[in-house]
């Protein structure tokens, strides 16, 4: 059973595993508490697990929990202290989320993207995050704003 | 599910004010169903207004996405005279007030929560607002109500300029009889009503906070991981033996509330792996190898045999006998005029055939089923679930523990979407099962592969239309006959003479004019479990009446539009027709060399249209550009909520449309996951505009008010599909469009 050292939002985290192989959705999750982050389909094609390893857009759902040991683990709870980052502002300005589910993934990969340099458009043609409530006309809105 | 027509003029029934120290509570009936009818429960929503001016309400209905909860307050907010943002909902709403019976819930279903309140909310601020200035004109030693005014919670006595704060009278109007009513404030002062205020949820749901079911946490809490058989109708022949690092593996059993299709009660259909987090129980249950019994009947629950029973019945069945067994494969009359519509088509100049099938639709809500358990034998049972149907969770626990009511305690959480599935309660039941077994706190979960093939779908159908002109292009005779297994038929429900309610809607009380027509519904016989999808019957019966409008139509070598128009004299109907039409630029040559198609319908009261637009059609998928929506619900509460709705209900009709659907094969259901159950992405949303049609005057309490959170899906399919024929002069009469559709990771 190895025991980890995890730094998530700028906090450290020791875990215990029964397997380095545990993805980081399900260490995030059960075992540090931080639930912001979904679990939707484990196979990496909904996104709403995403979260970020060193400032990256991850699926944690497939995301080897040992592969984040030494490096900045952040999700949802720690993109910002108050909702200010200027997603999570042009979310709740644009009324997006509906059921919401889905929404923790699609602001961490739509902010990862914006912190990557990209805009509006570029940033819509590489999120693929899926949401069944199909709030896109607002994200789109929202996005044309970063 | 089954459309209400009750809200309007229907008085408070009970009401009970309840004296506390701080504050005046006020419970007052909400619409329900059977508990009610029994005399069970007179009260399920309370009204708090606190000595610290807090004003509280707890509800029994759940927000699933649909935005209700900032609604109702929106709807609270005008008649107790107070800003929007002061009011607070709590959810699970009986149980956590005190004193209130418990169990006394609504279900959130039918698009219903908005227009089976609005009245009932009204008057019950409106009670609570009268009886808070009686309180203030007590103590004020003023009788005449002329000279007091509220705003925002505080009333003034105006010829002294006193105030008194909804706090400072609390509780000196809990001592006192409220009115029998009360003046609501007129349509034309409204300050709440029909603006579009912000939700109230969403800055919870841009951060992580928002608590869903799968995200309850309880100390000491154990993970169950469901692990049903292949096969539906499967049994467990042995119960294995718990692997290394796990706490138990516990069958479970189907118990009457979640009796469905195949699944009869008693039958052992899965087992539950419990353990120390997720993952690791995950990882054991798909490890775990138990040995299952299968039935014979199950080879044929495959999709080719299924297809072809429903063909044979397109024609064949036997009639509905009254009082007789009426087994699968009866033919019932939904609706036939005086005049014999077979006869008629038989003297037609023009008769147009046209056969339509539809798949087995799952669900797929982003959150999948899931529920956690505290139980305590002998002393308490207390469920955490993400349930749209509260009331029978609570039925279902205290059958199961044995516990009286006031020992059960239900916290409906937020969902990750319900879109029908959560109105099932088969997960909660495995869940309370665990915790019987394991008396331990237990999360339990069901894998998306678990949940996209366990799934209560939206029935497969077959419909066969037949339709005559005449010379002058008159609808001389129209039949239709839906083939389907029966949501209702499946729960034991004695179905009558005209079938299943939902299995028919949407295919009776046509608005056209056809000189003589004829409205079957035929039980299918597949045992398939079969439940409520968004919208239910409508989405299958709007598909085929509205493409077979079409065809019609071109059959007769009129514009789609003109000929829907020249067929429909109701005012309200024709209204929302040009509305989507005028809207969506019909007429005018579409950019590009694309198509327009149109479609209208009603269901949930609502009238509802719409234009789709596309662009180019390719192997794989059609390049829809816009869509226009024209829908009239009479009343509106918050327009941008409902044109988050119409909008989320065109991309859930786009996903059925084009790439939805479950295959079988023995009874065993082929797609497992989002990679085969395919679904619009960012970068494919088309332009959706939304004309929203009020009503025309001061709300009229006699009118129906409709639904909202259904009503952008039945008119989508048979728009594109009018479209598409628009486009490419083919017809395309089977759902999905690209059937064996698949998406990646990206």
């Amino acid at each position: 059973m190895p025991t980890l050292t995890l730094n998530v939002n700028d906090q450290q985290h020791t875990v215990t595993v029964s397997d380095g192989s545990m993805p980081l959705l399900w260490v995030l999750r059960d075992l540090i508490g931080l639930t912001g982050t979904k679990y939707g389909c484990g196979i990496e094609v909904c996104w709403a697990c995403t979260v970020w390893v060193n400032g990256q857009p991850e699926k944690s759902c497939v995301f080897d929990v040992s592969s984040a040991v030494g490096k900045r683990v952040t999700t949802i709870e720690g993109l910002s202290a108050d909702r200010s980052d200027p997603v999570q502002q042009a979310w709740i300005k644009h009324q997006v989320p509906q059921c919401g589910y889905c929404q923790s993934g699609m602001v961490m990969a739509v902010a990862g993207a914006r912190r990557a340099g990209h805009h509006g458009q570029e940033i819509a043609a590489e999120v693929k995050n899926v949401c069944v409530c199909g709030t896109y006309q607002r994200i789109h809105d929202a996005i044309g704003e970063l | 599910m089954q459309t209400q027509h009750t809200q309007g003029a229907a008085p408070l029934r009970r009401r009970e004010f309840l004296a506390s120290a701080s504050g005046l509570t006020l419970g007052f009936l909400l619409p329900s169903g059977p508990a009610e009818a029994a005399g069970k429960a007179a009260v399920n929503a309370w009204l708090t207004v606190g000595g610290d001016n807090s004003i509280t309400v707890a509800i029994g209905s759940s927000e699933m996405g649909q935005g209700s909860f900032s609604g109702l307050g929106q709807i609270m907010a005008e008649d107790l005279m107070v800003d929007y943002g002061r009011i607070r909902f709590v959810q699970g709403g009986p149980t956590l007030a005190a004193g209130a019976p418990v169990g006394s819930s609504i279900a959130t279903v039918g698009s219903s929560v908005t227009r089976n309140n609005f009245w009932r909310l009204r008057d019950a601020a409106a009670i609570a607002r009268e009886t808070l200035v009686q309180a203030a004109m007590n103590q004020q030693g003023d009788a005449t109500r002329g000279n007091y005014a509220v705003d925002n919670g505080v009333i003034t006595h105006l010829p002294t300029g006193t105030t008194y704060t909804y706090g400072d009278v609390a509780a000196a109007a809990s001592k006192l009889t409220p009115p029998s009513s009360a003046p609501l404030v007129p349509d034309s002062e409204f300050k709440s009503i029909g603006l579009g205020k912000w939700r109230r949820d969403i800055p919870s749901k841009v951060d992580g906070s928002a608590i869903y079911g799968l995200d309850v946490r309880l100390p000491e809490m154990v993970y169950a991981v469901i692990k049903h058989c292949p096969t539906f109708g499967g049994a467990l022949a042995s119960v294995p033996s718990t692997p290394a690092g796990m706490i138990a593996v516990v069958p479970t059993t189907v118990v009457p509330a979640s009796a469905r299709g195949i699944e009869t009660v008693g039958l052992v259909n899965a087992v539950a792996v419990v353990g120390p987090n997720t993952w690791d129980t995950w990882q054991a249950a798909n490890r775990l190898r138990p040995n299952w019994t299968l039935p014979p009947s199950a080879v044929d629950l495959t999709d080719a045999t299924m297809l072809a029973q429903a063909q044979a019945l397109a024609t064949g069945g036997t009639a509905y006998v009254p009082g007789g067994p009426n087994p699968p494969g009866t033919v019932y009359t939904v609706e036939r005029s005086d005049t014999d519509p077979v006869a008629a088509i038989g003297g037609a100049k023009t008769v147009v055939e046209a056969t339509y099938t539809l798949p087995y639709l799952p669900h797929m809500c982003m959150e999948v089923l899931n529920c956690t358990v505290d139980y305590v034998p002998g002393e308490r049972c207390e469920v955490w679930a993400p349930t749209q149907m509260a009331r029978n969770v609570l039925a279902l626990v205290t059958g199961l523990t044995g516990l009286p009511e006031s020992q059960v305690t239900i916290h409906t959480t937020l969902l990750g979407g319900g879109l029908g599935r959560k109105a099932e309660v088969d997960f909660v039941a495995q869940a309370v099962q665990v915790a019987m077994a394991v008396q331990r706190p237990v999360k339990l979960m069901w894998p998306r592969p678990e949940d996209a093939t366990r799934d209560q779908y939206r029935p497969m159908a077959l419909v066969r239309a037949r339709a005559g002109l005449d010379a002058s292009r008159r609808v001389v005779g129209w039949t239709y006959r839906n083939v389907s297994p029966s949501i209702l038929g499946q729960r034991g429900v004695n179905l009558g003479p005209k079938g299943d309610s939902q299995g028919y809607e949407g295919s009776n009380e046509l608005p056209y004019e056809f000189a003589a027509h004829l409205t079957e519904y035929v039980t299918h016989p597949s045992t398939i479990p079969v439940g409520f999808w968004r919208s239910v019957g409508a989405s299958i019966n709007t598909f085929a009446v509205e493409c077979m409008i079409d065809e019609l139509a071109a059959a007769a070598g009129e514009d789609p539009w003109l000929f829907r128009r020249k067929r429909l004299s109701d005012p309200r109907w024709l209204k929302v027709l040009n509305a989507a039409a005028k809207r969506s630029g019909w007429g005018q040559p579409v950019a590009g060399g694309g198509a327009r198609g149109i479609a209208i319908g009603r269901a949930f009261n609502t009238i509802c249209a719409q234009v789709v637009e596309i662009a180019s059609v390719t192997a794989t998928t059609i390049k829809v550009r816009r869509v226009t929506v024209a829908v009239d619900p009479y009343l509106v509460v918050n327009p941008l909520q409902v044109e988050a709705q119409i909008v989320g209900g065109v991309v859930h009709g786009l996903n059925a449309a084009l790439y939805g659907g479950q295959t079988f094969s023995n009874g065993v259901p082929g797609r497992k996951n989002f990679n085969q159950i395919r679904m619009l992405r960012l970068n494919e949303m088309p332009k959706v505009v939304v004309k929203i049609i009020g009503r025309q005057g001061d709300a009229d309490r006699s009118v129906p008010i409709g639904g909202i959170g259904e009503l952008g899906v039945p008119t989508l399919a048979p728009a594109l599909a009018n479209a598409y024929f628009a486009l490419t002069g083919q017809r395309r009469r089977d759902l999905p469009f690209f059937p064996g559709a698949t998406m990646g990771g990206g």
